[in-house]
């Protein structure tokens, strides 16, 4: 096509047109090999990458339907060296093989012997790996499955897993076509899964196990529903926080036919085990005396499916946990799949490859989240302030601009631009966050509030009861806030960029009116703060969300709605 | 080797130099373009170019550049020449003593040549070839003819040839031409005809089988096993224990003169019996082409799309280069060259490997674009040029032509020399003068393949294999052939391995640009450069991606070209932002960093947005309006200047006034704070000034914190490198003199001939004077000698007819040979020399000899003795090899010795009397 919607670039890069007539055709085509990396307005990034490579290959996809969809749909003539090696790449994949042999359980298998030899001659498999039992097949130990996978991984030679899941317990589960109703006022409701969802449960559970990736409020929950459904065996879901297990469970009940007592919680404060069990990552990772004192809950049963919420958080531990269980059946769920420690590689090696991937702006366009209006705020420090934070040592500078005095008119003005919106004030220093609870005269949740007061207060927050909370970063995750609208980010965990789109996620569920979210934080000029913010905000800037840039004095001036600007 | 060919009578003989004499100007001036080294320094004379033209080195240039037909025509008639000539005089005596007898009883029944002139026919035959392959034959012939290889005994040059090889080649292609052995006597009964038969015409090309079968009619069983297995060559074995079954075979075949007994331990298959094996060949088929080429196929659109951005990208580096070295010249290597230190530093800036970047480096020097400064100690600087202005396609041009003309091989970078040293790139250690028509022959095999859709990316082994095939004496290293195609492709000549457009039209315009002889390596022709549309430039922009003028700008502070950047806009870009990702398209980011960097080349916010928002077919998103702005708010909030010296007070009142007083004026005095003022004069001066308007100033010490001026950047850039800086950096153009033009040559030559014919009758009545005065007892006889010298250039057949009979016996009168003595040579005096320019060329008197050697006559040799003297002898040669002449004094029956570099000069003798 002499006139595509790609231009793929010599350093693997694939530039896709978004206004391109032909570019969704495009856009669906690459998905199955390329990560996106940035979706701007115009022009969204994918790269090709080993893995990626190399999970189309195990989808089912050969290099020459790669090398054809790129000549179909570049613009320019596709660079040589690059479809050659996007040809040898995949062509790495499944020369070794993880098969169940009927004599000698797991094995590994090779139909490329010199391959074999360099694999096993690596110190990184020694240990992993058992007796050789001939010229192509060497024995695995079965708990090493994960650890081996992830090894040949980075030894270029990833294994084709044909070893199978085992089926675990079975336990009916069905969708429910109506919303149980929560309270007695609420009417049960008709529901059904949104395209994007079905598509997503679909993918996943042809490839077995891997990760989805959706928005904030686009409905995880309902996949991990619908992925349930479609197994129908007994269930672990690990989940960040007790709030977050609490609302998986009322989802749960109101969306599935699973009932209460079904449903068990495992968590600090209880330790029930039931056909379906939530647990938190904290009660996995506690460890007594060296010990980890739940690893049996993962043994509890014989679990068919392991459901992992907000897998870019993964602690290391249950990496290493997760690794042993690579005969269940794995489903990650995330917004944002980006960890600055860069580990993104292992969440898809053990979890499994990544299923499922939509743009922000297209589920917004498709009006299943919110749109939502993104502010930087840009506040000049007072003299006085900039010189003790030209004085201040490195490591206090953060602090002291993130919480400016100045902030706190900042954050009155815009509140008081929004009278009629439910609005968060997100921050990350409790003195600050107090202060400004104060200021406001708004109720406050940080790690000390108790799960119940927190539970009543959000209920609350809910119902427009109230309508400005002040919440601390327990805020960050899974905590489903319908009808807020407004988030206010007053101070961050430096430049974590994932904080800063799960923050926007909090307000990005749809809205009753259809009417915009407003996402605003507030930076000091001139500062480390304004270089952090820069950094957390390339996600979302990827992700096509431009924040528009103004400047506290002008704050009054300028109209809240951003369509009138 | 010379010794073991039997020689023909000399009566028979029709030289080489004769055949040179006799042919015509157009083709002297053909030969002397084909072998230029004949034609530098100036031959003297035809002779003394006859000589040169078969002198070792000479030829073993020739045999260089010929390729495997015309290697494989001359081995035919190498093996054929004794055999299609008359059985020759028995050799030397001690040769092979045992045959000498037989030799003697044989030699008037071999004396009946075997067939008729050694033709093409003949020699296509030999090939193996079939008829249609005759053209190719007779065209190897005749290049192999112009070339003074080959030459036509009939001298005629017509329709049939009779082709013998010019003396000396023999000692090239060695003692077993074509895996034959050597033509030997006596030969077995009714082979000769056989063979004959078969190298001649069609019909009898039966008979060697034939005849062969009846002469083993009678073998023991194992015999034609023996033959067979030497057939093909080589030809010699080793003979069997005494006793054993095979020796009696061998015995057999012995005595049946089938094999011959070269020494104890050996047997080897004569000649004859090996072209009567081979069914009269020589090889077993023509290589009448050459192999293809194999590789991949390659879409021609796609070798033109990667030449595209690798000639984007290879100015781009060298744009970059430039810029790199200006800001820091790296030193120069005292033994020349570039470090590896900076070597890896300008691999780093320009994001490659150190190979690529040497390569780089060294393109750019060649077209002149940075070269050593010639300061003490030097730098590498970028040159002031024009190239900067250029586009893309023609800075490419530039570039490539340098490379096309470049005698170094920058593969070399980073191996060792012999003594262990690492090669830097720009060293003159680099200059490899094969390197050009190495690269002719890469490029013509890549240009080979035909243009199409799909071109052929051959593999470096292929393209090997086909200059093998070209040039089988002279293969290049695989090394060389790799490193020409990786600079090739560097370069955007190849694309994908195949030769992509703007390569061909390369290859075409020096084709069409100059005659391809090696010598002539063509300056750096700027004609490709203005914007037409002819040659490789024209070319480049044909293919090169739409320029593109518009930048798609995004709220996440990247902007996309989708395509290539239009020169305004690869400026702007350049200036303002870093680029992330460079391919078909480019992306770019925008950060404080890159947006400072614009504004400190003197960029203004306002100006920088009011550009992009003219390129982008969007509104500048608002994060990066805001970006720019911000950062130029923050830009130049601390500034950063010279002064020579200042001057504070602790009282601003003190200094009121002084800024503007027209006494102080000289000091350029300015207020930078109402406690401090700068000055541009130094500390004392100032110090001076103020005291003598009154004002009691102090000196602070000078600790360091005295500002300098800051040196100035000036006076870096240098022009374009002269030859002679370019000879340093060893990257000049051809600086080997120009061969004179050879249609010139040719007819100085032939003037000397006709002054040395016409001067020669006068010396002759000169010698006859001096004669007579020596033998009436007195006088010099010096000047005889010397006649002696000259005399056989016209002693010859000319062109005009029989030789005029005056000159004959007059050099015979005076050779002391007469007095079978050696008689000391007096030294001839400075006079004698210079009266007569045709001092002999050394390589003269090798022809003589190998003449000499041919046709189995004597010479007369002088040879300085060891004292110093010259002593003149009349010998025979027997062998000339390894730089010794063995030869036979008829005189004193002696057999003697002699290293060739002791005889001063050979000279004919006459037949004697």
């Amino acid at each position: 096509m002499p006139d595509g919607p790609l231009i793929v670039q010599s350093d693997k890069t694939l530039l896709l047109e978004v206004d391109h007539p032909s570019a969704e055709q495009a856009r669906r085509s690459i998905a199955p090999f390329a990560e996106l990396e940035r979706a701007p307005e115009h022009v969204h990034t994918y790269r090709l990458t080993a893995l990626g490579l190399w999970n189309a290959r195990a989808a089912g996809h050969d290099a020459e339907q790669v090398v054809s969809t790129l000549i179909e749909f570049s613009r320019y003539p596709v660079p040589h060296a690059l479809l050659v090696d996007v040809a040898e790449t995949m062509a790495r994949y499944g020369r070794l093989q993880l098969v169940q042999d009927p004599a000698h359980g797991l094995v590994l298998r090779s139909t490329d012997r010199a391959v074999l030899a360099e694999v096993l001659k690596s110190r990184r498999t020694a240990g992993l790996v058992g007796e050789r039992l001939d010229d192509a097949t060497v024995a695995v130990h079965p708990s090493e499955r994960g650890h081996l996978k992830q090894v040949l991984v980075k030894l270029g030679w990833p294994a084709e897993d044909l070893a199978g899941y085992v089926d675990g317990e079975k336990h009916p589960i069905e969708l429910s076509p109506v919303t149980k109703p929560r309270t007695e006022h609420e009417k049960a409701a008709a529901w059904e899964m949104r395209p994007y969802q079905a598509q997503a449960v679909d993918g996943f559970w042809h490839g077995g196990s891997g990760v989805v990736v959706l928005p904030c409020g686009a409905g995880k929950t309902i996949v991990g529903a619908g992925a349930m459904a479609k197994s129908g065996t007994t269930t672990l879901i690990l989940v960040t926080n007790t709030v977050s297990a609490r609302q998986w469970r009322d989802e749960l009940v109101r969306r599935t036919t699973l009932t209460e007592d079904e449903i068990g919680e495992y968590s600090g404060a209880r330790k029930e085990i039931k056909p379906v069990t939530i647990a938190t990552y904290q009660v996995l990772t506690t460890k007594r005396k060296g010990v980890y004192t739940h690893l049996e809950l993962l043994d509890a049963r014989d679990w068919g499916l392991v459901l992992y919420d907000e897998v870019h958080l993964l602690p290391a531990p249950v990496f290493r946990m997760t690794a042993d269980l690579q005969a269940r059946r794995r489903l990650g769920l995330t917004a944002t799949l980006v960890r600055e420690d860069g580990r993104e590689d292992e969440v898809f090696s053990l979890i499994g490859p990544k299923r499922f991937d939509a743009p922000w702006k297209d589920i917004e366009a498709q009006g299943y989240i919110a749109p939502a209006d993104c502010v930087e705020v840009r506040l000049t420090l007072p003299e006085s302030e900039r010189m003790t934070y030209a004085t201040a040592e490195m490591e206090d500078k953060y602090r002291l601009a993130a919480s400016a005095s100045g902030k706190k008119k900042v954050v009155e003005q815009i509140v008081a631009r929004h009278p009629d919106d439910q609005v968060l004030v997100i921050g990350q220093y409790i003195d600050q966050l107090e202060e400004l609870a104060e200021h406001l005269g708004a109720p406050i949740i940080t790690g000390a509030t108790t799960t119940k007061e927190r539970q009543r207060l959000f209920g609350a927050f809910r119902e427009g009861e109230i309508s400005r909370l002040v919440v601390s970063k327990v805020a960050n995750y899974s905590v489903d806030l319908p009808e807020a609208s407004v988030a206010i980010q007053v101070s961050g965990s430096f430049g974590s960029r994932q904080e800063e789109a799960q923050r926007l996620g909090r307000i990005m569920r749809p809205k009753a009116d259809g009417r915009t979210a407003h996402f605003y934080a507030v930076v000091a000029r001139d500062t480390v703060d304004q270089d952090f913010a820069a950094h957390r905000q390339r996600f979302l800037a990827e992700q096509g969300y431009a924040y528009r840039i103004l400047d506290a004095e002008d704050l009054d001036e300028s109209p809240a709605d951003s369509s009138a600007l | 080797m010379a010794s073991s060919l039997p020689a023909a009578p000399a009566a028979a003989t029709r030289h080489f130099a004769d055949d040179l004499r006799q042919r015509s100007d157009t083709a002297l001036a053909a030969l002397l373009r084909a072998r230029p080294d004949l034609a530098a320094p100036s031959p003297s004379t035809l002779r003394s170019l006859a000589a040169r033209a078969s002198s070792r080195t000479s030829l073993e240039r020739a045999l260089a550049r010929v390729d495997a037909l015309t290697l494989q025509v001359l081995e035919a008639v190498l093996a054929l020449e004794p055999v299609l000539r008359p059985v020759p005089e028995p050799p030397g005596p001690r040769e092979v003593p045992e045959l000498s007898e037989e030799t003697a009883r044989d030699r008037d029944a071999g004396a009946a040549p075997l067939a008729g002139p050694l033709s093409v026919d003949v020699v296509t035959w030999a090939l193996g070839g079939a008829a249609e392959e005759l053209p190719r034959v007779a065209a190897a012939v005749g290049l192999a003819v112009e070339q003074a290889l080959l030459w036509d005994a009939g001298g005629q040059y017509g329709a049939t040839l009779d082709l013998r090889t010019v003396p000396g080649l023999d000692e090239l292609l060695g003692p077993n031409p074509a895996g034959l052995g050597p033509h030997l006597d006596p030969v077995p009964d009714g082979l000769p005809e056989a063979v004959g038969h078969a190298l001649g015409s069609a019909p009898g090309r039966a008979e060697t089988a034939v005849a062969l079968d009846k002469l083993l009619a009678q073998a023991p069983p194992g015999a034609r096993a023996i033959l067979d297995a030497l057939a093909w060559g080589p030809p010699v074995g080793v003979v069997p224990a005494a006793g054993s079954r095979p020796r009696d075979a061998v015995n057999w075949l012995v005595t049946a003169h089938l094999l011959v007994r070269s020494d104890a331990r050996h047997v080897v298959l004569p000649r004859l019996v090996g072209l009567a094996l081979r069914d009269g060949h020589t090889h077993r088929e023509p290589r009448t082409l050459p192999p293809e080429p194999q590789g991949r196929a390659v879409h021609t659109t796609t070798a033109d799309a990667e030449a595209a951005s690798a000639a984007l990208e290879l100015v781009r580096r060298v744009r970059l280069l430039r810029q790199a070295w200006d800001d820091s010249p790296p030193s120069v290597l005292r033994a020349g060259g570039l470090g590896v230190r900076d070597l890896r530093r300008v691999a780093t800036q320009l994001e490659t490997d150190e190979r690529a970047t040497a390569f780089v480096v060294e393109v750019a020097a060649l077209a002149g674009l940075v070269r050593d400064d010639g300061d003490a100690p030097p730098s590498y600087v970028p040159t002031v040029t024009d190239w900067d202005d250029l586009d893309d396609a023609a800075r490419w041009a530039r570039l490539v032509e340098a490379w096309l003309a470049s005698r170094r091989a920058p593969w070399l970078v980073g191996s060792r020399d012999d003594k262990g040293a690492l090669r830097a790139p720009l060293s003159p250690d680099l200059q490899r003068p094969w390197v050009p028509r190495l690269r002719t022959g890469v490029l013509g095999v890549l240009a080979g393949e035909p243009a199409g859709d799909i071109v052929v990316a051959p593999t470096p082994e292929a393209v090997v294999e086909v200059l093998t095939w070209r040039t089988p004496r002279s293969v290049p290293p695989a090394s060389a052939v790799e490193g020409l195609l990786a600079e090739a492709e560097w370069l955007g000549v190849t694309g994908a391995g195949a030769l992509s457009t703007p390569g061909r039209a390369l290859v075409l315009s020096r084709r069409d640009g100059s005659d391809g002889s090696e010598a002539q390596v063509a300056p750096v022709t700027r004609a490709s450069d203005q914007s037409g549309d002819g040659g490789p430039a024209g070319a480049l922009r044909a293919v090169l991606p739409h320029e593109v003028d518009e930048i798609l700008l995004q709220g996440d502070l990247t902007g996309i070209v989708p395509g290539r950047p239009s020169r305004d806009l690869a400026r702007l870009l350049d200036r303002s932002t870093d680029v992330e990702s460079r391919g078909a398209a480019t992306t770019v980011r925008f950060s404080p960093a890159s947006v400072t960097r614009a504004l400190d080349q003197g960029e203004t916010a306002d100006g920088m947005l009011d550009e992009l928002a003219h390129r982008s077919p969007v509104p500048v998103p608002q994060p990066l309006e805001y970006l720019i702005r911000d950062t130029a708010r923050r830009h130049g909030a601390v500034r950063v200047g010279a002064a020579s010296s200042y001057l504070r007070a602790a009282d601003a009142t003190v200094l009121a006034g002084l800024e503007h007083d027209p006494t102080l004026v000289g000091l350029n005095l300015v207020r930078l704070a109402p406690t401090v003022l700068a000055a541009s004069v130094p500390a004392a001066a100032l110090h001076e000034a103020l005291r003598k308007r009154g004002l009691v100033s102090a000196l602070e010490g000078t600790d360091g914190r005295v500002l300098v001026a800051r040196k100035g950047v000036t006076g870096r850039a240098m022009p374009a490198p002269r030859s002679a800086a370019a000879i340093r950096m060893g990257t000049g153009s051809d600086v080997v003199g120009r061969a004179p033009d050879p249609e010139d040559l040719v007819a100085e030559l032939r003037a000397v001939e006709d002054a040395a014919r016409a001067g020669a009758r006068a010396r002759a009545s000169a010698a006859e004077v001096a004669r007579s005065a020596a033998t009436s007892g007195g006088g010099a006889p010096l000047r005889g000698y010397r006649v002696v010298a000259s005399v056989p250039r016209s002693a010859e057949p000319t062109r005009e007819g029989p030789r005029p009979g005056a000159l004959e016996p007059l050099p015979a009168a005076d050779t002391p040979r007469l007095d079978r003595a050696v008689k000391p040579i007096p030294a001839i005096g400075a006079e004698a020399l210079d009266e007569d320019s045709g001092t002999q060329h050394p390589a003269d008197g090798l022809a003589l000899l190998r003449d000499a050697l041919r046709d189995g006559s004597t010479v007369i040799v002088e040879v300085a003795g060891h004292t110093g003297r010259l002593e003149r002898r009349e010998l025979k040669p027997l062998n000339l090899d390894g730089g010794r002449l063995r030869a036979l004094d008829p005189d004193r029956e002696a057999e003697l010795t002699i290293a060739v570099h002791r005889i001063a000069a050979v000279l004919p003798t006459s037949p004697a009397p």
